[in-house]
C-alpha cells in the first residue's frame, strides 16, 4: 500500500476535483441526522458525521431499479441499459467499505454475476474517512474496523493533516493533480499509531467481545432467547433496509397504467418480512417473529461465515438505532456474554 | 396475443357506502390516466357521477365505504354474489375507519342523537363495520384516501393478474429507505410500528406521524408497540387512542375491551 500525507486545507481541493470527472456523494447533515446524497460543495460535507441513517449500498443495490421494460400487448421485451453515473461516494467508513466489499463477493460471484450491480459498481470509486466509534458501533467485534482493500482512497485524520492510503492508479493521480501529497514522516507515522489507539479506545466497552460467535451460534440454536428476542419483533423490516449487507431481493413485474407497458424491477426485500419464506402452496417456513429474527441473526453473525469466511454483519450499529423493538446483534452477543456467566457460576 | 385481450373487457361497478366518496373521488385523480383506464374496461355503474341504477350483471364491484346499516349489508351480499371480483377501496372498507369510532356502544350513541328510533332516511342502523366482516373481499386498497395510483395497480393485478407480493410488514420499514429519522426520538407518538406498509410511509415522509389509516397490520405486534412508547417516553395508552381513528373494530384490538 501506498501513504502520502496531505494537510486538511487541501480536502476541497481534492473534492472539486473529484466533482469535476464524478458525482460526488458524500455523508450531510439530514434533518436531525445524516444521509449520503450528491454534494454541490465541499461545504456539505460533515466529514466527522457519527452515521448515517443508511447506507452507501443504495448506490450499488437501489432500494428499485429496472432490470428491463416490456410490452404486454406485443408481448416484447425490451433491454433496459439504465445510465450508470460515474461516482465518487466520499467519506466512507471502514465498516461500510467491509460491507461492499461483502456485497462483492455476492453479486461479483462468478457463478452468478448481476451486471446490473456491476455496472454501478465499476463506476462508484470509494473514498473512505477514518471515524469515532459511536455509542453503538462494534464493528471492531466483527472484524470491520479496518478497510485493507476496497477504496480508492483512505483519509486517515492524524491532526490537521491526512495520511492518505492510495487504492488505485486513477485516484492517485487525481490525488497529484489537485493537492501536494507528500511522504509520510516519521512524526505522521507516530501520530497514525496515537489516532488508532484513540479510536480503539473510544468503542462502547458495554458490548461485549464473545469469542467464537459462530459456533456460539450453533450451539444455542434452540435456546429461549430467541422466543424472547424475535417476540418483540414488530415485522418492520428496518433493520434490512438501513443494514449496509442486506442484500435480499423482489423482483416484480410493475404495469403502467395503459395496461400495455410495463417495468420488471427489481425492489430490496427483508428476512424479517413475513412473506418472505412463503413458498408456493402457501407454507410459510418463518412465520413467526423468532423464526425471523434468528434467520436474520444466524445469516449476519454464522451463515455469511460458513460461506465467504467473514462476518456479513460489519457492526455499524444502523441497526441498533433503528430497531424500535431493540433487536440487533448487539443483544446476540449480549445473550452470550450472559451463557458465559452462567456456565462461569 | 393472450385470449384475454380478445375478450370483453370487464364490467365494473363503483359502489359508495359510508363515506365521505373521497375514494371515489380520488379515482378521477388519476386524470391524465383515467381514459387510458375506463378503456380497460366496462364501467357499467358509478355510484359517484351517475343516478341510474345499478345494472344486474358485472364482473368486479369497487366498494367504497364502511358498513353502517342493514341495507348496506344487504346491497354488500349482493354485490358478492354476482360480482366475480371484489374490491374495497379506502379505509372505510378496509378497517371501517372513521365510522366505525361509531361503535363502542353504538346502540347508546344512536339512542341519544334520535331518540328511540331513527328517522327513516337513515336506514336500520347497526354499529360500522368493515366490508370483509360481511362478505368475503379479494383486494384492498387501503389509506385515507387511497392512492390513485394504488388503485389502479389493483385493477391491472385483478385484470391482467400480477406477480407483486403484497406483504404485511409495518411501516418503519418504508420510513427508513426515506431515510427519515423517527419521532420516537423526539417523545412523539407514531403509529408506523403498527400500520401496514405500503404508503410508502408518507406521512412520516412530510414530517407528520403516522396515524394508522391503512390499518393495523395482521402482523402487528402492538404489545411490543406499547413496550417502545414507554420506553421512548410516550404513555402507551396514547398509542390506544391514537389506533382508534382507524382500527376501533380491529379484531385484534378487541380483546382489550
Ligand atoms: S446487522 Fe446491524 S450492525 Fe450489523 S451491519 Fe447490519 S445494520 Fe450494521
Ligand atoms: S439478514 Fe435477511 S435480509 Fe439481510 S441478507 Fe440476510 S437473509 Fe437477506
Ligand atoms: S428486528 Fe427490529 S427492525 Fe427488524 S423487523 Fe423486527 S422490529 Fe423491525
Ligand atoms: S415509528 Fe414512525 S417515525 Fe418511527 S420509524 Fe416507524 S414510521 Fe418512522
Ligand atoms: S403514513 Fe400512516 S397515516 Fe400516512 S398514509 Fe401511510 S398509513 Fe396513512
Amino acid at each position: 500500500m501506498l501513504y502520502r500525507v496531505i494537510d486538511a486545507a487541501e480536502l476541497p481541493a481534492l473534492v472539486d476535483a473529484f466533482m469535476e470527472r464524478y458525482e460526488v456523494i458524500a455523508p450531510v447533515r439530514s434533518g436531525r441526522s445524516f444521509a449520503f446524497e450528491a454534494v454541490g460543495s465541499f461545504d456539505d460535507i460533515v466529514l466527522d458525521y457519527p452515521t448515517t441513517i443508511t447506507s452507501p449500498k443504495k448506490y450499488v443495490l437501489p432500494p428499485r431499479e429496472t432490470l428491463f421494460e416490456f410490452d404486454a400487448a406485443a408481448n416484447e421485451v425490451a433491454d433496459f441499459v439504465e445510465e450508470v453515473t460515474p461516482r465518487v461516494i466520499f467519506g466512507v467508513h471502514a465498516c461500510d467499505i467491509n460491507a461492499l466489499n461483502s456485497l462483492d463477493l455476492v453479486f461479483r460471484d462468478a457463478r452468478y454475476p448481476d451486471p446490473y450491480y456491476a455496472a454501478r459498481r465499476d463506476a462508484t470509486m470509494v473514498v473512505g474517512i477514518s471515524c469515532t466509534p459511536s455509542e453503538g458501533c462494534f464493528c471492531h467485534l466483527v472484524d470491520a474496523d479496518e478497510a485493507r482493500t476496497g477504496y480508492d482512497l483512505f483519509l486517515q485524520d492524524i491532526g490537521g493533516r491526512y495520511l492518505v492510503s492510495i487504492g488505485s492508479v486513477e485516484a492517485a493521480n487525481i490525488l497529484e493533480g489537485a493537492c501536494n501529497p507528500r511522504e509520510a514522516t516519521d512524526e505522521d507515522r507516530i501520530a497514525f499509531r496515537h489516532a488508532t489507539r484513540r479510536r480503539q479506545a473510544s468503542f462502547n466497552p458495554d458490548i461485549p467481545n464473545i469469542q467464537e460467535v459462530p459456533m456460539l451460534m450453533d450451539a444455542f440454536h434452540s435456546d429461549p432467547f430467541w422466543e424472547e428476542l424475535g417476540g418483540r419483533c414488530l415485522s418492520c423490516t428496518a433493520c434490512s433496509s438501513v443494514c449496509p449487507t442486506c442484500y435480499c431481493f423482489d423482483i416484480r413485474d410493475t404495469m403502467d397504467p395503459d395496461g400495455v407497458h410495463g417495468l420488471r424491477e427489481r425492489t430490496w426485500d427483508a428476512c424479517t418480512s413475513p412473506q418472505f419464506a412463503v413458498v408456493a402452496g402457501g407454507h410459510n417456513f418463518r412465520a413467526d417473529g423468532r423464526n425471523r429474527v434468528r434467520h436474520r441473526m444466524y445469516h449476519k453473525l454464522n451463515g455469511f461465515m460458513a460461506a465467504h469466511d467473514r462476518n456479513l454483519c460489519v457492526g455499524c450499529g444502523r441497526c441498533v438505532y433503528a430497531c424500535k423493538a431493540g433487536i440487533s446483534p448487539i443483544e446476540v452477543l449480549r445473550f452470550f456474554e450472559r451463557k458465559g456467566a452462567d456456565d462461569a457460576d | 396475443m393472450s385470449a384475454t385481450n380478445e375478450k370483453a373487457p370487464a364490467r365494473v361497478v363503483v359502489v359508495g357506502l359510508a363515506s365521505c366518496f373521497g375514494c371515489q373521488l380520488q379515482i378521477t385523480n388519476i386524470e391524465r390516466h383515467l381514459l387510458d383506464v375506463l378503456g380497460q374496461v366496462d364501467l357499467r355503474y358509478w355510484q359517484l357521477t351517475s343516478s341510474d341504477p345499478m345494472p344486474e350483471e358485472f364482473d368486479v364491484a369497487v366498494i367504497e365505504g364502511a358498513v353502517t346499516t342493514e341495507e348496506a349489508v344487504r346491497t354488500v351480499r349482493e354485490l358478492r354474489e354476482r360480482a366475480g371480483t371484489v374490491i374495497a377501496i379506502g379505509a372505510c372498507a378496509v378497517t371501517a375507519g372513521i365510522p366505525a369510532m361509531a361503535a363502542p356502544g353504538f346502540a347508546e350513541r344512536a339512542a341519544s342523537v334520535y331518540g328511540d328510533e331513527a328517522p327513516e332516511a337513515c336506514g336500520s342502523l347497526r354499529p360500522p363495520a368493515p366490508v370483509s366482516s360481511v362478505i368475503a373481499v379479494d383486494h384492498e386498497v387501503r389509506c385515507c384516501p387511497i392512492d390513485p395510483l394504488d388503485f389502479v395497480d389493483t385493477l391491472q393485478r385483478v385484470l391482467r393478474g400480477s406477480n407483486k407480493a403484497v406483504p404485511t410488514s409495518t411501516l418503519c420499514g418504508e420510513c427508513k429507505r426515506n431515510e427519515r429519522g423517527c419521532f420516537y426520538g423526539r417523545e412523539t407518538l407514531c403509529l408506523g410500528l403498527v400500520t401496514r406498509a405500503g404508503c410508502g410511509a408518507r406521512c412520516p415522509d412530510l414530517g407528520r406521524p403516522c396515524n394508522g389509516c391503512a390499518g393495523l397490520s395482521p402482523d402487528a405486534n402492538v404489545a411490543s408497540a406499547r413496550a417502545v412508547a414507554a420506553r421512548s417516553g410516550v404513555d402507551p395508552a396514547r398509542l390506544d387512542k391514537a389506533l382508534e381513528l382507524f382500527n376501533t373494530v380491529d379484531p385484534s384490538l378487541a380483546s382489550k375491551g
